[in-house]
């Protein structure tokens, strides 16, 4: 009787622990970033108060206006800088995939000698700090001319890339079974046309979700961009950032804005994918 | 006529090898060779200038290079297993969870989508002393009434940055940990139930055992990313005040541009490349291992 | 026409041989079955006929072609893969379709066929429906469908019913049969499983570690086992066998027990073999077959008993060996029960104690 009673309770209290757990995760996870898009409407004077004002007074759109505006202080090309990241980052991962998807198909469907040794020393790439890169890359596309276009970072992002992009594809084809690709061969397809008609489609959702976590890494990388772009020809928002900065002051309110447009696409892009991704990451990975 | 046939496989792998030739491969000969000569980036005639292994014996004698390389590793050290613990206790509370669990796997990702360098500013502005979110906070609650340097301070400052590197990691861990419990099959765990294990024994000896591929998943996935440190670093404190928060990539970072001591700042750029391989390394070595264990390798 | 011919064909995969020079000719409409232990390279010929694998040695002709350097689409054949392997993003239409279509035949020619293979198969009320909200059973038909569309040459099953329920393949395989009825195409089967093998072949052939031991009907291979493995692979329960040795035209078992040699066999003296007996030729004196005219007797303790309704099966120890015999009407036995049993020595068999070779001449 009283361990049944005892048992109740202990379940309660678990089951109230959960709650308050997950709820103060889930705060801490997403009040960051709300903070961001709460700050793009707050007028510098209420960000900057002190006292600190917690419940906002008044919101406005004075940054997005200012910002796209290109006048006063946020006078920031935010659009050139939309625009740039857009074109390299939708190039970069358009090349990235066909890249990928190649590797990847190789990887999942051939006996490859030193198979994991090739893969280790394709992942090994990726793992080279952009830091450490960006110093000879910047010598070696200052020799070729190179830096400040987009073809040069184009170039640097399908690099970045492709290790991972083979990786997750990789994964995908292997659950998509060889027999598909057989049974297709024997109803009268060339190994091509096996592959585009069967093997692509059945794994077309797992590698568009490669794409979008190209595209992510494409469209936030900042370490390569800040030394390998120079102007509005091909400076992207992560570098855009930048602009709101200047020796001793933050125009918080501005980076914000340009922020919450980095995000969005971003946003759409996750949401859209999140499912497909999870799986890719652990089949390519846990069944390797 | 005679053709010479390559094997398929590497027809298919051409493009991916050669592309990382010309972008990784190529770029680190070239630091590789400047990190043996005296070369300044606003002398380019220095290039030639070779000094041996001058420049690894001078950063290998440096202290602020050791304090770097310390503060580094401590850094992915303390980082990684925070992302790790607490990416597990997120994934277990979510996978709890009945409904409305995609809102909530959803809400988990949100970090991801935020640029390095944002999350740098964010908490930058967070952890400000005078104006930041989390000083106003602590004084408005009448917790504290004195400015808590936090960027400042070299400790607090390396608090602050490792709390904006969890804030967006975790996630990858919680993730990629939640697709595991998810995989796991349900009879183990019903038959270390039925033997009368506890909930946790089932977990340390049933749930933990099998989920190990997947956190060593994640954790070779984050050891290729670790440089996104980077970003947040140069952004937050950019290794100040001081040196106080010096990473090897800030440090690297500003010996070449700021310096324009390129050659110096490869080589030492050479020395973070193989602490990185390194980790990657050994977490593929641990993945290829636990697959191994549980019989789900090739 | 389309006989299919094997000269000589091996398949090495690097230094390890996984068939060894198999010669095996198919006659156009038989339906041929491929049966062995896995690993005994049944899966891999088939592949090589496909075209799935590059054949290492010898050639392979389907027709008057010989095929070995033509890839799967010109080979005019299909195939039914143990999974199925349907299209899972095509509904049974388009997976129906998929080999006319990419012949690039006119549409209505495409319609006709997919109609007129649904109707045989009767998928004709699925035609709408993604691999996926199908059942077992029903992928399995449409496999076949796929197959029997473009009228192929030659049809080839790879272990088509090892992943259906039991109930599910016997159907199947009657299915399969009847659809070899209708449209009388050569077809060679891949299985492990002796049974489907039995029922379904015109001949068998039967391999095990990429040799091929005995070809013939399935009566043949039953009743005529070329040596013992043939003996106890095919036929359920499996032959028993017993270590013997002969003494002045005696078997003598290990426990000194003795019977006659089995008429028609000629064997000398002192010469070590395996006597081999199935279940339904020995069986308990009062439930049994009528006696022949070579019968042998012996005593035998029953240790366990399977009761199968119209018959029990019943295990013991003779000699050292346990034997598995049958009881027609059958009535209760319990465990420890000594029974007398005959044995019908005119439907047993020798085996060379060393190599395995019947000794039936």
């Amino acid at each position: 009787m009283d361990s049944a009673l005892f048992h109740r309770i202990r379940r309660r209290v678990l089951k109230a622990a959960h709650f308050f757990g997950l709820f103060v995760a889930m705060s801490l996870i997403c009040l960051p970033g709300l903070w961001v898009v709460l700050n793009s409407f707050r007028p510098t004077v209420e960000i900057m108060a002190k006292p600190p004002v917690w419940i906002p007074n008044e919101l406005n759109l004075d940054h997005y206006r200012a910002m796209f505006g290109g006048i006063g202080e946020g006078g920031v090309p935010v659009l050139t800088y939309f625009v740039n990241s857009l074109v390299i980052s939708l190039t970069s991962t358009i090349i990235a995939l066909l890249v990928g998807m190649a590797g990847g198909y190789a990887f999942a469907r051939y006996r490859i000698p030193g198979k994991g040794a090739i893969f280790v020393s394709l992942m090994v790439t990726r793992a080279v700090p952009g830091v450490a890169l960006s110093l000879p890359l910047f010598i070696l596309y200052g020799r070729l001319g190179i830096i400040d276009t987009h073809f040069g970072m184009i170039l640097v992002y399908v690099a970045l890339n492709v290790p991972f992009t083979i990786w997750l594809i990789d994964g995908f084809f292997r659950q998509v079974p060889k027999e598909l690709a057989e049974a297709a061969e024997i109803d009268g397809c060339t190994r091509w046309q096996a592959f585009w008609k069967v093997e692509f489609p059945v794994a077309r959702a797992g590698i568009a979700s490669a794409g979008i976590f190209a595209f992510l890494t494409s469209w936030n990388e900042y370490a390569l961009a800040s030394q390998l772009t120079r102007s509005l020809n091909s400076k992207t928002m992560p570098v855009g950032l930048m602009d709101f900065t200047s020796q001793f002051t933050l125009n918080w309110g501005g980076m914000c804005a340009l922020a919450v447009l980095m995000i969005i696409p971003a946003l759409l892009l996750t949401f859209l994918v999140q499912k497909h991704l999870i799986a890719g990451l652990t089949f390519g990975g846990v069944k390797g | 006529m005679y053709r010479m046939r390559l094997p398929p496989w590497l027809v298919l792998l051409m493009p991916a090898f050669v592309i990382l030739f010309a972008v990784v491969a190529i770029p680190l000969v070239l630091s590789l060779y400047s990190s043996f000569t005296a070369f300044q980036l606003t002398r380019p005639e220095s290039i030639t200038r070779w000094v041996g292994t001058f420049n690894y014996e001078k950063a290998l004698g440096d202290a602020n290079f050791w304090a770097a390389f310390g503060r580094t590793v401590l850094l992915l050290t303390v980082a990684l297993n925070l992302e790790m613990l607490l990416g597990l206790g997120l994934a277990l509370m979510v996978a709890k969870v009945t409904h409305g669990q995609r809102l909530l796997r959803t809400m988990m990702m949100f970090p991801m989508m935020f640029s390095p360098i944002l999350v740098g500013f964010q908490f930058k502005f967070i952890f400000n002393d005078n104006v930041g979110l989390l000083n106003n906070a602590l004084q408005s609650l009448g917790l504290t009434d004195v400015a808590i340097p936090w960027l400042v301070d070299g400790n607090l400052a390396f608090i602050a940055i490792v709390t904006a590197e969890v804030w967006t990691s975790t996630s990858v861990f919680a993730i990629l940990i939640l697709a595991g419990l998810f995989a796991i099959p349900q009879d183990p765990v019903e038959a270390a139930r039925v033997d009368g294990c506890t909930p946790f024994q089932t977990f340390r000896y049933v749930t933990l055992p099998f989920l190990m591929p997947f956190i060593y998943i994640a954790m070779a996935i984050r050891s290729l990313d670790v440089a996104r440190a980077y970003d947040i670093v140069q952004v937050m404190t950019a290794g100040g005040p001081a040196r106080r928060t010096e990473l090897l990539w800030t440090l690297i970072g500003r010996t070449g541009y700021v310096d324009a001591r390129m050659g110096y700042a490869n080589a030492m750029g050479y020395i973070a490349i193989l602490l990185s391989i390194v980790f990657t390394v050994y977490f593929f070595r641990k993945l290829s291992a636990a697959r191994t264990s549980l019989g789900m390798g090739d | 026409m389309a006989d299919v011919v094997l000269k000589g064909v091996q398949k090495n995969f690097g230094a390890l041989a996984v068939v060894h020079a198999i010669d095996l000719s198919i006659v156009h409409g038989e339906f041929v079955v491929l049966v062995g232990p896995s690993g005994c390279g049944k899966s891999t010929t088939l592949r090589m006929i496909a075209g799935l694998e590059d054949i290492s040695g010898g050639t392979v002709q389907i027709g008057d072609r010989v095929v070995n350097d033509l890839p799967p689409r010109d080979r005019n054949i299909s195939m039914v893969f143990q999974n199925y392997a349907l299209y899972p993003h095509m509904t049974v239409r388009e997976n129906l379709g998929f080999s006319l279509h990419i012949a690039k035949r006119p549409k209505d020619e495409i319609d006709k066929a997919v109609a007129a293979a649904a109707e045989i198969l009767s998928l004709t009320p699925l035609l709408d429906r993604r691999p996926g909200q199908l059942s077992g059973g029903q992928r399995q038909r449409v496999a076949m469908g796929r197959a029997i569309v473009r009228h192929p040459d030659v049809f080839l099953f790879d272990e088509p019913l090892s992943n259906l329920d039991a109930k599910l393949r016997t159907q199947m395989r009657v299915e399969i049969k009847r659809l070899h009825q209708k449209v009388g195409t050569t077809i060679i089967y891949v299985t492990h499983d002796q049974v489907e093998a039995m029922t379904l072949a015109d001949r068998i052939v039967i391999m095990r570690d990429g040799h091929i031991v005995q070809i013939g009907t399935p009566l043949d291979v039953f009743e005529r086992p070329m040596n013992a493995f043939v003996a106890t692979f095919i036929g359920s329960p499996p032959m028993n066998l017993l270590p013997a040795t002969v003494h002045d035209g005696q078997l003598r078992l290990a426990d000194e027990t003795t019977m006659p040699v089995p008429p028609g066999i000629s064997v000398r003296n002192g010469r070590h073999v395996q006597f081999g007996v199935r279940a339904d030729n020995i069986m308990p004196d009062g439930h049994a077959m009528p006696p022949t005219a070579h019968m042998a007797h012996v005593d035998m303790p029953v240790t366990l008993t399977e009761p199968l309704g119209t018959e029990t099966l019943l295990f013991g120890t003779l000699a050292g060996t346990e034997v598995q015999a049958k009881m027609l009407n059958p009535r209760p036995v319990k465990p420890g029960e000594v029974l007398r049993f005959g044995i019908a020595l005119d439907k047993c068999h020798l085996f060379d104690a060393e190599t395995g070779a019947s000794l039936r001449a």
